[in-house]
């Protein structure tokens, strides 16, 4: 009950959460169309370490894309799927460190 | 920002894994049974916020760009020790879930994103908010990433794939970040005014953990 009514109060940030979820193709889209790319990876580039890159775990959700599934819808299912888990372990954590 | 596995060599890794193991046993040791029932959510909705906001990659004509980190806006909300915590939470979801990061390289992950732009974000936001809250929020926000990037900058520069090219890799980040974080104070700014105007109940963690 404690819980419902803690999440309650913060209805108006769980809304631009779910904005954020939903905006969040397009900025895929755009983020396509510039050429999007990290200083992290200019500074690879430059000292020929881009090939040196790879991933031990892929994760389910690979680089925020369903394999085979369409990657705009992918990233609104890749933002409810992180964002539950994140406030879900974040919720635990929380229980762990309330006072007894 | 997020560094993949084969980028680091190990013993940076193992290093990096040793800090930031240590400054979340710390911070779990701060906060424990100081939470009362109405902060219990804040790590996870806090973290969930800045789990979206990390999917939206700024859209910068040229193409070299970034997305929002927000490590400085947890630290600010929940105060250093929980808002490593909530940052955590989230890089090791992008790693193990998104395979967002390397797992080799979440050590170092978590100290540029988890735990250098929360304590420098919140740092100066508590020194500097009695001079003017707006400014010191930008500041916290602009500087915090600032510095996780030349921290993310040394740790692949002392590493044998970049040719051990410090001199290359810290101007690199530094430079770039330095001018992207001006996007990364605005939001903070913004953000952090957003909680505070629309949850005016907001009940921040007892002040013994916000340090």
């Amino acid at each position: 009950m404690e819980l419902k009514e803690g999440l309650r109060k913060w209805r108006k940030v769980l809304f631009v959460i779910a904005v954020m979820i939903l905006l969040s193709p397009f900025f895929a889209w755009a983020a396509e169309v510039v050429g999007y790319a990290e200083p992290l990876e200019s500074a690879a580039e430059h000292l020929g370490a881009m090939e040196h890159e790879y991933a031990i775990i892929s994760g389910l959700i690979p680089d925020y894309t369903i394999p085979g599934a369409n990657p705009y819808a992918s990233a609104i299912v890749a933002g409810i799927v992180g964002c539950l888990i994140v406030l879900g372990l974040g919720l635990i954590m929380g229980k762990v460190l309330q006072r007894k | 920002m997020h560094i993949p596995d084969g980028f680091l060599d190990l013993w940076v890794c193992a290093v990096m894994y040793i800090i930031s193991a240590a400054v979340i046993g710390y911070s779990a040791k701060k906060l424990k049974g100081k939470l009362e029932a109405p902060q219990v959510p804040l790590i996870g909705i806090v973290g969930a916020g800045i789990f979206a906001a990390q999917m939206l990659n700024w859209p910068i004509p040229g193409g070299t760009s970034a997305h929002f980190v927000g490590g400085a806006i947890a630290g600010i909300l929940l105060g250093p020790y929980a808002g490593c915590l909530s940052m955590v939470s989230v890089l090791t979801i992008q790693c193990l879930v998104f395979g967002d990061g390397g797992i080799t390289a979440l050590g170092a992950n978590i100290f540029n994103m988890a735990i250098v732009d929360v304590f420098v974000g919140y740092g100066i936001f508590k020194a500097l908010r009695r001079y003017n809250q707006d400014v010191s929020l930008f500041l916290a926000g602009w500087i915090g990433i600032w510095l996780g990037a030349i921290a993310a900058g040394v740790e692949i520069g002392v590493s044998s794939i970049f040719a051990y090219g410090l001199m290359t890799t810290v101007p690199v980040m530094g430079i770039w970040h330095g001018a992207l974080g001006i996007i990364e104070g605005i939001i903070t700014m913004l953000a952090v005014r957003y909680v505070l105007i629309k949850q005016p109940d907001f009940v921040p963690l007892p002040k013994e953990v916000r340090g």
